[in-house]
């Protein structure tokens, strides 16, 4: 078990620096670098301006070194302009170059600075990451029971028409990306002139012009209510809703089929209790696996739905870091992507012997 | 009216631009702008034309909090903002020698006043007394002329201001000329230029002009050492998200005291739609722009609409570089094929006035009035073919927001009904703006900026930094250098004229209309009224 843990604790180390050197790559190329010196400089700057800052900002060199800086394993590049002003990578403008260390990378705890924030990264996405992880909480405590129930639910009886009815919603639910629920949900909920709003408004019960949820979780950031986080909330679990019901479904019509639990029935045991005493444990393992799986793909909704919502967690912070070129923060956002599937992974493999005796971590 | 002579000390200019103001020849708001840029003050000028200068508003009212949505990006070193909205951050605590209002005048703030020569080679300007930054130091002659050294340095990667000042600059060292900026006393500070530039105080009002102090480190991010003359200082700017300005502590602003305790600036986005939501969630109290159809929207909801007429513009414009458009004939057709009224319906719902293809629009002092251009979409094939051009697929790209991708949609219609060939790409800001001198066929939004002959220089100048069209015409270039010598408009109009058929007759540019801006708050705040180049003057606002 030990030695498991380990080997997957280095399969993550090793697809971390796999998966930054490519990304360290990709934002590395010319028109890339040309990018980030416009937004950094000035979008006005010409040509030459642009590919002196590159050489001027220790964006020019062999890549392989400059990756090496951001592990810490090459010294942190430094310039001295005409005016004999020193900037470099361990330092700030307006700190002594003599004192900086000379390597702060990655190994030096050093995650670099953000561009795009004028933050150290490790300081803005924590933050950030905090805020997706309220985000996932919520949609994690609603779409997990009520996805489990409504597996269980249609499972029990397969074929009925709780069953069918079930189904359809599960299928049509899991059948509808974030960012068509997420539109659809504003224009129901959150919007003055369509949707219920109105409706609720004419009798009476929210204030004219005003509408039932809010459309931008921006004010969440501060103080999260249910009328800030519902809709945002939503669009995520109900994609996942539908597709742990599905698989629930699956899992429980098998194991309502099983010997034992047709044993359990002739013996004249109540249906209620067949179902939650002898049927529920072993048609819950393998929904288990696919709501750990759930996570990374939680981090894929978040994107859309962050952006769609203005809620500035680890989701809006890629597309920035994306759309910004800020080489530090998008390095970062990866480490955090690899850490979290592979460490969800590495949950459920040993969630699984728990529930499923007959497994064993070699 | 004995003080209307020289020697009383109004320019002789002023006199003269009164009586055109009495004759009909120019409009009050032009009035204002050309005669405040002498160094005549607003109420003097006012005077001048026998009207009363606009009372200043009853005392505000003190106290209160303002949320106004806006883009919070990164402030940075003010001489290489490119974005108002940077600007309008450090506007909280740092000022400008001179301000631009929404009037048309330019009003001194950190300079009491300032005068001209007869032909404008030298401006000596008084300090205002009793300014003091908010670290206690006493405002003097020395840090503007520091502020000069650093506008001026065109050794500084996208310095917004190095070619602002050509008068002042050495040529070898692209720095600040000896003797260029002279400090005459504690309170007095003296420009002497090598040619003649009307532009002087219109640019030091510019957003990148602000003042900072002898502390603040070249490059560095003036929000992480607030030390400035304004009233307010930043509380929280976090890029992307929030930037909040208080009242600065321990610090008597010269101005008095601005009327909001706190402003509160949220980034939502760039979607106009989610403004209707947050206005109607009550998340904001005010936005930064309004556009397109969202304007009526708005209106709808009860909020007050604010609204000026600019010189703000779109220009789709080619650019000779490529192969495409290198040919003349070729560039006038395209242009001639655009019915300027139907891209100002289709693009920007009517809201606002139809141009002329050469950048000047009549709110400029030195508008000329040229014969009308024909409209002919009829003539654009046979040149094209001419060309050999019949086959080939064009291209006109824009920024992805709405009225710029609309205005351009309607300009590549026209364009398609005339039967040529053409496609409209629309690109995030983001990529845009990486290479938008460079695309062969492309529109590119522009400021308003209170002289013609401003905008021009920079953008049709062969060696004009913003440059876009790769246009080097040496007559154009002769024509510039010498109206921008001419204070006098009367005058400079008749080269402004001969510009203007030449921009038209290169055929680079369609310049289908100027804009006017709208932005929109909530009942209970006065004084944001939206200004033409977006500046934002946090002493005015107050609650109600």
């Amino acid at each position: 078990m030990g030695l498991f843990v380990l080997r997957r604790l280095g399969v993550m180390l090793l697809t971390a620096i796999a998966l930054t050197f490519v990304v360290f790559f990709l934002t590395n190329l010319q028109p890339n670098l040309e990018k980030l010196a416009r937004t950094e400089g000035s979008v006005r700057m010409s040509e030459e301006a642009v590919q002196d800052w590159i050489e001027q900002n220790g964006h020019s060199g062999s890549v392989f070194l400059r990756y090496g800086q951001w592990l810490g394993v090459v010294p942190g590049w430094t310039y001295t302009d005409e005016k004999g002003d020193t900037r470099g990578r361990c330092f700030q403008i307006g700190e002594d170059p003599a004192t900086a260390p000379r390597y702060c990378g990655l190994l030096q705890g050093n995650w670099g600075y953000s561009t795009f924030f004028k933050a150290p990264v490790l300081d803005s996405l924590g933050e950030k990451l905090a805020a997706t992880g309220w985000l996932m909480l919520a949609v994690m405590l609603v779409m997990v029971p009520t996805s489990l129930i409504l597996g269980v639910l249609s499972g029990m009886r397969e074929g009925s028409v709780t069953d069918r009815t079930l189904s359809t919603f599960s299928i049509a639910s899991t059948a509808t990306p974030e960012y068509v629920s997420g539109v659809v949900l504003v224009a129901l909920f959150a919007t003055a002139a369509t949707g219920i709003s109105p409706l609720l408004a004419e009798w009476g019960l929210i204030e004219p012009k005003k509408t039932l949820f809010l459309a931008s979780a921006t004010s969440a950031m501060d103080d999260i209510t249910f009328w800030n986080f519902a809709l945002p909330v939503m669009t995520i679990a109900l994609y996942g809703i539908g597709y742990i019901a599905r698989m629930t479904r699956a899992s429980m019509t098998e194991v309502m089929t099983q010997q034992y639990i047709r044993t359990a029935r002739l013996k004249g045991v109540p249906f209620r209790t067949v179902v939650m005493r002898h049927a529920l444990r072993n048609a819950l393992i393998a929904p288990f696996t696919v709501i750990m799986l759930q996570f990374p793909w939680l981090l894929n909704g978040v994107v859309i739905v962050e952006s769609l919502f203005n809620y500035k967690g680890f989701g809006w912070t890629l597309v920035q870091a994306a759309s910004n070129n800020d080489i530090p923060l998008l390095l970062a956002c990866s480490v955090v992507a690899v850490v979290v599937v592979l460490l969800t992974q590495l949950i459920s493999d040993i969630g699984y012997v728990f529930l499923n005796p007959r497994i064993r971590l070699a | 009216m004995k003080d209307m002579n020289h020697e009383g000390g109004l320019h002789s200019a002023a006199t003269m631009y009164a009586a055109e103001y009495a004759e009909g020849k120019l409009s009050r708001r032009e009035f204002l702008t050309r005669t405040t840029a002498l160094g005549v003050s607003a109420a003097a000028a006012y005077g001048l034309i026998g009207l009363p200068a606009p009372a200043q508003a009853q005392e505000a009212k003190v106290g209160g909090t303002i949320r106004v949505a806006m883009e919070v990006k990164g402030t940075k070193d003010p001489r290489l903002a490119d974005w108002p909205q940077i600007a309008n951050v450090y506007r909280g605590w740092l000022e400008y020698l001179v301000q631009y209002n929404n009037d048309g005048t330019f009003e001194g703030r950190l300079l009491e006043s300032w005068e001209a020569n007869e032909d404008a080679t030298q401006y000596t300007m008084k300090i205002r007394p009793g300014v003091t930054w908010n670290n206690g130091d006493a405002f003097t002659a020395d840090d503007v002329v520091r502020n000069f050294a650093r506008w001026t340095d065109g050794n500084v990667e996208g310095n917004a201001m190095a070619s602002r000042f050509p008068g002042l600059v050495d040529e070898a060292t692209k720095t600040l000329r000896e003797g260029a900026v002279v400090k005459v006393d504690d309170s007095t500070v003296q420009l002497n230029l090598t040619a003649s530039d009307i532009a002087v105080i219109a640019n030091l009002s510019d957003y990148p002009a602000a003042v900072v102090h002898s502390s603040f480190k070249d490059g560095e991010d003036p929000a992480a050492n607030p030390i400035g003359t304004g009233p307010y200082v930043p509380q929280e700017v976090s890029v992307g998200q929030k930037a909040i300005l208080v009242r600065a502590p321990n610090h008597t602003w010269w101005g008095g005291t601005a009327p909001l305790d706190e402003i509160h600036y949220i980034d939502f986005g760039t979607d106009p739609a989610a403004m209707v939501a947050l206005f109607s969630s009550d998340e904001v109290d005010a936005n930064y722009e309004s556009v397109g159809e969202f304007i009526d929207i708005l209106d709808g909801m009860g909020l007050v609409k604010e609204e000026l007429t600019t010189a703000s513009t779109i220009v789709v414009r080619m650019n000779s570089s490529s192969d495409l458009y290198k040919d003349k004939a070729v560039r006038s057709a395209i242009q001639l094929a655009v019915d300027p009224k139907v891209v100002l319906e289709l693009g920007y719902n009517n809201l606002g006035k139809t141009g002329e293809n050469h950048h000047m629009f009549p709110i400029h002092p030195e508008y000329p009035e040229l014969p009308p251009q024909t409209i002919n979409p009829a003539g654009l094939m046979p040149a094209l073919e001419a060309a050999g051009l019949k086959d080939t697929e064009f291209e006109v790209i824009s920024l992805d927001d709405g009225w710029e991708s609309a205005t351009t949609a309607a300009v590549q219609a026209q364009l398609k009904d005339a039967g040529m060939n053409i496609k409209h790409t629309v690109m995030p800001g983001s990529t845009f703006w990486n290479d938008w001198q460079k695309y062969p066929f492309s529109s590119t939004t522009w400021n308003h900026r209170p002289l013609a002959v401003q905008n021009m220089s920079l953008a049709y100048t062969s060696t004009g930094s913003w440059n876009e069209t790769s246009m080097a015409n040496p007559e154009f270039d002769a024509l510039m250098t010498q109206a921008l010598s001419i204070a006098d408009a009367d005058k400079r109009r008749e080269l402004a004229a001969k510009m203007g058929t030449i921009l038209q007759e290169e055929g680079y540019i369609i310049n289908p209309f100027s804009r006017s801006l709208f932005n929109h708050h909530k009942e209970g705040f006065t004084g944001l009224a939206q200004h033409p180049a977006f500046e934002h003057h946090h002493y005015k606002w107050s609650t109600v």
